[in-house]
């Protein structure tokens, strides 16, 4: 029994930064209905982004998110506009064969530019704990991203429902056509909701890259942890994506705690597959 | 007309054929290895077209299968000393039992929920394979084939595979599952409200699918001698497929022909810079995508109006 309240502890606070890596895939794929599977690469892009920044300016990787969200919101409205548009349509493939297309593209272009070596965004943050008790510590960093997180849900859940732009976009999800009579540009709502995905996708990277090491190829993994988490969450919802977080990364982290270490991700596959074969609409999905 | 035509294309063919087929006796080693890597490819993108191509089935877990072939050959042939022809067989059978499994719980998944779903698959394999001490972790193992194995023998097996792979195909659209799979594509509902068994066809697709990408991949480590958990279970198996189908013509039986060529030519020009491949690889994939969405081989047939092998019986 032993750290298993801290092992707990340590899933919340992680699930936290889960659901912030899927709440930009979550709403791209109830908007626009397209699977961004480039999400993850996005994140990455924006860690080592990050890390550039506190490399040539000495400033705190927190910090960096000021220059950080309006450059990605910039590569996600361009990525929209001027690619994936293009190719939205009847069928699911072009635009979902053009997303994978951009992953690599991107994975390969931070191989070249930025070395296969591991990275990650140190602080002063990242070995402070404060004590809760004889057996349970809180990491400061874990608290700071679930802190960040749970900020950026619920101000993008804000946007959506109460500003002009938000109704605009919801409206161009709900009915293309009704809301292009009614005086909306899709194309350009479609543009501007991709464009704040991939700024929360933004925020995401440099969280996790101050959290864990990451590698040009660190992607891939990310995407599916934000897949699992919208899985299981169900589409287009806020309490789900958060409480989608939390399941699997206590899964993960309870999973290893009985399996071992190295079955960590495994554990944390084996749920996604169970509910995805069970429930594809996911637990707290409708319908 | 028609008849004189049919038959200049078939003598082509067969002489394309058998010039391939002979690369051991006219060819240097270099052309030995550069035909075999696109016979080995050729097979594995045909397996992708069936199933993104012909049954809507599109599958980001090849790798899954390709895995699971080399390593049916690494085990039984280094463990079990069982002749290494005969292991890359059963490598195609074990990647169908494979496909069996993964079937319970990918066939209840539609869409891009598939997608997703073979990918995870893959990943969790991934993660099985790196953690069992039985093929020693992540560390991989090296393939030791109890009888003699040449070059040629490898090319003759991949070119087997190969043109295999094409004639399979072709057959099979040509057949009653191939008729119901097209029929499928333009229109799921009234096929299947017109008696075609949707979900058995598509679940044969994808058993056949996995039958012969474990069997290539089987021969393909042989010829590499040596697995890893993280370069056999990779997703940059499925990557270079989908580029390559992309590129030449997905549905087309022509289109993975071309795809597979341009890739290994390409790699080949770009052998030490894989990064540089794979981004011109993803540029073109996505203006083909934007520019010909049909790909080289499927726009060249609806300008010319003519094609080499018609799934077509009429």
């Amino acid at each position: 029994m032993e750290g298993l309240a801290q092992d707990i502890l340590n899933g919340l606070l992680l699930g936290g930064l889960y659901a912030v890596v899927a709440i930009g895939l979550s709403t791209i794929f109830g908007i626009v209905k397209l699977v961004n599977l480039a999400h993850g690469d996005l994140m990455i892009l924006s860690s080592y982004l990050s890390l550039f920044m506190v490399s040539a300016l000495g400033v705190s990787p927190l910090l960096t998110l000021v220059a950080v969200m309006p450059v990605m919101f910039a590569v996600g409205y361009i990525l929209q506009r001027f690619l994936l548009n293009r190719v939205l349509g009847k069928e699911m493939e072009p635009p979902l064969l053009v997303a994978f297309g951009v992953s690599i593209i991107i994975q390969n272009f931070m191989l070249m530019a930025f070395t296969p070596d591991a990275r990650s965004l140190m602080s002063s943050l990242s070995l402070m704990t404060f004590s809760m008790g004889p057996n349970l510590s809180v990491p400061v960093l874990y608290l700071i991203d679930f802190v960040i997180a749970l900020a950026v849900i619920i101000g993008q859940h804000y946007f959506l429902q109460s500003t002009y732009m938000g109704r605009g976009i919801r409206a161009a999800s709900d009915d293309k056509y009704a809301a292009q009579l009614m005086g909306v540009n899709t194309k350009n709502t479609y543009a501007i909701a991709m464009g704040i995905a991939i700024m929360t996708a933004g925020v995401a990277g440099v969280l996790v890259g101050m959290t864990f090491t990451f590698y040009p190829h660190s992607g891939p993994q990310y995407l599916i942890i934000a897949f699992g988490v919208v899985v299981i969450g169900g589409l287009g919802s806020m309490k789900g994506t958060f409480a989608g977080g939390l399941i699997l990364a206590l899964a993960q982290i309870l999973g290893a705690r009985v399996f071992g270490p190295g079955y960590q991700l495994l554990c944390g596959y084996v749920v996604l597959l169970i509910v995805l074969a069970v429930r594809p609409q996911g637990i707290f999905g409708r319908g | 007309m028609t008849t004189l035509f049919t038959k200049i294309k078939w003598s082509i063919l067969a002489a394309v054929t058998v010039g391939l087929g002979t690369v051991p006796v006219w060819g240097s080693d270099y052309a030995m290895l550069f035909f075999m890597l696109f016979c080995i490819y050729l097979a594995l993108a045909q397996m992708w077209n069936l199933l993104a191509g012909y049954s809507g089935l599109i599958s980001l877990g090849q790798q899954s299968f390709v895995g699971m072939g080399g390593y049916t050959v690494a085990v039984l042939s280094s463990y079990y000393g069982i002749n290494i022809w005969l292991a890359a067989g059963l490598g195609g059978l074990t990647s169908v039992l494979l496909a069996l499994f993964m079937s319970l719980f990918i066939f209840r998944m539609k869409g891009v929920y598939f997608t997703i779903g073979t990918w995870i698959f893959a990943e969790a394999l991934l993660v099985w394979f790196s953690n069992w001490a039985y093929v020693k972790y992540g560390s991989g193992l090296f393939i030791k084939p109890p009888n003699d194995i040449t070059m040629e023998a490898i090319y003759y097996a991949a070119f087997l595979l190969g043109v295999g792979s094409v004639a399979l195909v072709y057959l099979l659209l040509r057949s009653r599952l191939g008729l119901g799979l097209m029929a499928m594509r333009d229109d799921d509902q009234v096929s299947e409200t017109l008696g075609v068994e949707v979900f058995r066809s598509k679940l044969y697709c994808f058993l056949i699918s996995a039958f012969v990408t474990g069997m290539t991949a089987g021969v393909f480590f042989v010829f590499q001698i040596f697995i890893q958990p993280y370069k056999a279970f990779s997703i940059d198996w499925t990557v270079k497929l989908v580029f390559m189908v992309i590129i030449g013509g997905i549905g087309t039986i022509e289109g993975p022909v071309v795809g597979a060529l341009i890739y290994v030519l390409l790699s080949q020009f770009l052998a030490e810079y894989f990064s540089v491949s794979m981004l011109v690889l993803g540029g073109i994939a996505i203006t083909v995508i934007l520019v010909a969405p049909k790909g080289i081989m499927g726009t060249l047939q609806e300008k010319l109006g003519f094609e080499i092998l018609s799934p077509r019986r009429f």
